[in-house]
């Protein structure tokens, strides 16, 4: 699937891309709301994208039932409505009216119209936001079952959704597609069994979200900072927390032009834009992922870094 | 566009019950009731005032019921969904003025029942009843695709009310102000004409000329319904 570049006010947003899609798959992006629109709008010019957009709507006064049974005769769907009901885990609903449903049900009712979908590309956007916990496994199971036969595509702004059941999880932004490194914490335990015997030299800096590991890269990471005495690193404005001490960070980092410029940061100088001065004495060090995010810089450290940077 | 039966039927259903649910709109089909039991009448400008009840009731039931299911399912998002679907946009428009179109015969056939309106030919009442019915879902379906929101719509079908049913009357003031000469071509003062010459008597010709004007505007303001529908649903 293609995706063309697209550029606002003369700034890149989204360069062009090719996305791999097959079936048995969940893929996952998760990228801005800016971005997430143009991806939207783009699908909603293919032929072949069934789009289910966060803000859907119902029709409230309309039960369960005869919702489904309205989708079953529109789509040309042809399970009886009744074994929908069963699929759906929805049994005790079938006769309430959908405005009188729970609010997280109302909004995995409207999920379920991605089920009735002819087109062989499905892209949901958000779908777990608003969806309490047992609706988000059950749709989960849902996708991955529908995914047996179709190519799916989740958007969202919150990696921690992509996380509920995507297989694949990209980050967009506006160098590309970037394919986040992901093991269940099970499968990680025995990775680390293994390389263990290997003396292997592990190069990638592991964090937790959730229940999942993430690796990242350390050129990914744009700085690490201790809060309450654990290590949050940020990587393209979300955060990640790691599970190793800030002075074991700076051991495994220096080599990768990582600097611990104050006593509780760690900066990735490769990312860094500017040296701000405030006063005579106080410092910060602005990044070049965004506007706001600025490093503080203690004064012993500047010693240093202006020798590393040779300034 | 392929149009489907079941599709159409299925939208047909759909619609029935969200209507009937609604009371907020569903609530129009006791207007014309009510207006037939206030003003039954056995004088001799019977033909006068049947004429004012059912302008009235097409503007305020026919119209206003098409905009409102229009508008609604613009302001759910459903119509976006329901256009990924196989459905067309013709399946979807169709299922809407069939069941409008029933609703509204129904209801003016009741009022005209309580009112005790007797014609001598009652072919072309219903005929000129029928394409009035079809002129009024239009201009309620361009009414609906104009507004946003139920509320919108519900406001929008004011203006048609307004010119359409008010035309007729304001016909008095001609001779002080000739250009109101113009409003004798709306469809509504054109249904009066019709009324006025059956129960006079008129001759054949002068019973054809106001269906023709009527069943003109009916085509032209259906195809422009038509072509709205798709630009504005393309837009959208």
């Amino acid at each position: 699937m293609n995706i063309r570049e697209m550029s606002v006010n003369g700034q890149k947003i989204i360069p062009s891309l090719e996305l791999d899609m097959e079936k048995g798959k969940v893929l996952g992006i998760q990228t801005n709301v800016q971005r997430k629109k143009i991806l939207l709008a783009q699908f909603a010019e293919r032929g072949d994208a069934y789009l289910s957009f966060a803000e859907q709507g119902e029709y409230t006064r309309l039960t369960v039932e005869e919702l489904l049974r309205f989708m079953k005769s529109l789509s040309g769907h042809h399970t009886p409505v009744r074994s929908m009901l069963q699929l759906f885990q929805l049994g005790e609903y079938q006769k309430v009216k959908i405005a009188d449903l729970p609010a997280s049900k109302k909004i995995y009712l409207s999920l379920l119209r991605v089920y009735y979908a002819q087109q062989p590309i499905i892209v949901l956007e958000e779908p777990y936001f608003q969806l309490e916990e047992p609706d988000q496994l059950a749709f989960k199971r849902l996708l991955e079952e529908l995914s047996e036969e179709k190519q799916i595509l989740i958007l969202t702004a919150n990696l921690e959704d992509a996380l509920i059941s995507c297989d694949e999880i990209y980050r967009l932004d506006e160098a590309g597609l970037h394919l986040l490194d992901i093991t269940d914490a099970e499968d990680e335990a025995e990775n680390a069994h293994e390389t263990g015997e290997a003396e292997f030299k592990i190069q990638k800096i592991p964090t937790k979200k959730n229940d999942k590991t993430i690796l990242f890269n350390p050129p990914e990471i744009d700085y690490i900072e201790s809060i309450n005495s654990s290590a949050v690193v940020h990587v393209a404005g979300e955060t990640y927390t790691c599970a190793l001490t800030l002075a074991e960070l700076e051991d495994k980092l220096q080599h990768y032009g990582f600097f611990r410029c104050h006593r509780s940061y760690i900066v990735n100088l490769q990312k860094v834009r500017e040296l701000i001065t405030w006063t005579k004495n106080s410092y910060s060090l602005r990044l070049t992922t965004g506007k706001d995010s600025v490093v503080p810089l203690s004064r012993t450290k500047l010693a240093e870094l202006k020798e590393l940077l040779n300034i | 566009m392929n149009v489907s039966l079941k599709r159409i039927q299925a939208i047909f259903i759909k619609d029935y019950k969200e209507f009937s649910r609604n009371y907020a709109v569903s609530i129009m089909i006791v207007f014309p009731i009510v207006f037939a039991l206030l003003y039954r009448t056995e004088a001799g400008d019977q033909a006068a005032i049947y004429a004012f009840i059912m302008n009235f009731s097409l503007a305020m039931l026919t119209s206003f019921v098409q905009a409102c299911l229009i508008a609604e399912e613009k302001e759910r998002n459903t119509l976006r969904s329901l256009m990924m679907t196989p459905a067309s946009m013709l399946d979807v428009l169709i299922g809407k003025s069939a069941l409008v179109f029933l609703i509204s015969a129904a209801v003016l056939a009741f009022t005209t029942y309580l009112f005790g309106y007797e014609t001598s030919n009652v072919l072309l009442l219903t005929a000129a009843l029928g394409i009035s019915i079809l002129l009024y879902t239009a201009i309620g379906t361009i009414c609906g695709l104009y507004s946003k929101t139920l509320l919108e719509a519900s406001l929008s079908v004011f203006p048609v009310l307004i010119i359409f049913t008010a035309g007729p009357f304001a016909l008095s003031f001609e001779e002080q102000y000739p250009f109101l000469e113009v409003l004798r071509y709306l469809p509504s003062s054109q249904l009066s004409e019709l009324l006025m010459a059956m129960e006079v008597g008129a001759a054949s010709g002068d019973l054809a000329k106001p269906l023709v004007i009527i069943a003109v505007w009916t085509i032209v303001v259906t195809i422009i319904s038509f072509v709205l529908y798709k630009k504005r649903l393309m837009d959208q």
